[in-house]
């Protein structure tokens, strides 16, 4: 619960998903629930299946530098990576402070700027989440995400960027239960989405923004 | 932060106040002042363009690899105070990459009379106002005009155009903040540069002295006793 609050302190408030480029260049509205959908069946279950992973990884004493390979193949826009690495950093920042001294958190300070989902799967252990949490956390938070950006970016009624994260919950219990019981980073799916790839790489060159990402 | 790193590390600066008071001019003013015998290095904090960053850089007064825009997801106030990680992570890169830095600027968007750094992200902070935006403007207060370490009324060369008294605004910010700084500066007023430019020279020593404990200026007024309770003060009131 903790970790999926928007008023954790790890810079939640400069990230849209990908929706700022994507309503810059004509997502409506009406579009988002399918891009929500959209991204928990590309970009953030890949983003969840690197983090049950890397959860398996940590708990059994497995090397993660592996896991990090795996999540950087099939996360193909640098700026992405880039983007997944700066939060991670803000997160681990904020987990080292509650955590001081796990064990998991101790082995990602040897590792050369994780990404989020590495990092999620340490602070992850750190609380005591399973697999299927873990999973569930990495695609609401998602969800949550795009719907907290919409509000900033179109007119909206609150309760409708609500409603949109509500009727996605079925899809994120989907994506938890489809990534939980995978353990090997040849296991994280390989489902790129290269339109928000695409936009993401827009994004990160256009001067005008909102969002960092 | 480690504590023990805090006096080796550089002087982190703050620059807010509303919108169009002329923040990113006092930083380009400052890194002029400054850059030829310190060094610099400036976050900004655009609402919807990297504008501001693009001023500093073209304004030549600093290298531009040296100023970095931060993104705020339209909530400037938020990316300052509830939650900095964006602008600490921003910093320390800077401090990384530029080792070792003297002073770290970072601007705020312009926002409204109560936004105000975190102490845990700045060290010390400057609210600015200007004449232009009206002369009552200091007299309703609020925590940067009342608490900020540093209170700047910009733009005093304006005053006569705009139909306000500079002498009763600056009078009216003195009132508002007891005994704490207040500087009405004018480019091109020099005198008013050189008490702006020794004021931070004075923080920066008392950093490195180890001296400069961050106070926060709010956003909620500062407790108050109004002497009509029955128990013992056991301590002095200013």
């Amino acid at each position: 619960m903790l970790l999926a609050d928007a008023r954790l302190p790890v810079a939640g408030h400069t990230q849209s998903g990908q929706l700022e480029p994507a309503v810059a260049r004509g997502l409506a509205a009406r579009d988002v629930p399918a891009y929500l959908r959209a991204r928990l069946e590309t970009v953030t279950g890949v983003e969840a299946a690197t983090a049950v992973v890397a959860r398996h990884h940590l708990v059994h004493g497995l090397p993660l530098p592996p896991v990090e390979v795996a999540w950087a193949a099939r996360t193909p826009s640098a700026a992405m990576r880039t983007t997944s690495r700066a939060q991670a950093r803000a997160l681990l920042r904020l987990a080292h402070r509650l955590w001081p001294g796990d064990p998991a958190l101790a082995v990602l300070a040897g590792i050369d700027r994780p990404s989020r989902g590495v990092a999620l799967a340490a602070a992850g252990t750190a609380a005591g989440l399973d697999a299927l949490s873990l999973a569930r956390l990495v695609g609401y938070d998602d969800v949550q995400t795009v719907c907290a950006a919409a509000l900033k970016l179109m007119p909206l009624d609150p309760y409708e960027a609500t409603g949109w994260a509500h009727a996605a919950l079925p899809a994120v219990e989907a994506l938890a239960h489809s990534v939980a019981p995978l353990t090997k980073p040849g296991d994280i799916p390989a489902a790129g989405a290269p339109q928000i790839e695409a936009w993401a790489e827009d994004h990160a060159a256009t001067t005008r923004r909102l969002f960092s990402a | 932060m480690p504590e023990t790193t805090r006096p080796t590390r550089a002087l982190r600066l703050g620059v807010c106040g509303p919108v169009g008071t002329g923040k990113s001019s006092l930083i380009a003013l400052l890194c002029r002042e400054l850059a030829p015998s310190l060094r610099l290095a400036v976050i900004t904090n655009d609402i919807y363009t990297d504008e501001d960053a693009r001023f500093l850089r073209s304004a030549g007064v600093l290298d531009p690899e040296r100023i970095r825009a931060v993104e705020t997801g339209a909530c400037p106030h938020t990316a300052i105070r509830d939650d900095i990680s964006a602008n600490l992570l921003a910093v320390e890169t800077l401090e990384e990459d530029f080792a070792p830095l003297d002073v770290v600027l970072i601007e705020s968007g312009g926002d409204n009379l109560t936004a105000t750094f975190s102490p845990a992200l700045v060290d010390t902070q400057i609210f600015v106002l200007d004449v232009a935006g009206g002369g009552d403007v200091a007299r309703k207060g609020g925590p940067g005009i009342e608490r900020a370490d540093l209170l700047v009324v910009n733009k005093t060369d304006l005053a006569p155009y705009v139909g306000v008294d500079r002498d009763r605004m600056v009078a009216d910010a003195r009132a508002a903040r007891d005994d704490r700084a207040v500087i009405a500066l004018s480019r091109t007023d020099p005198e008013s540069v050189a008490a702006l430019v020794a004021w931070v020279r004075g923080e920066l020593a008392r950093h490195r002295a180890g001296r400069l404990v961050p106070v926060d200026p709010g956003p909620m007024a500062a407790h108050s006793h109004p002497h009509d309770h029955a128990h013992p003060h056991e301590h002095a009131h200013a």
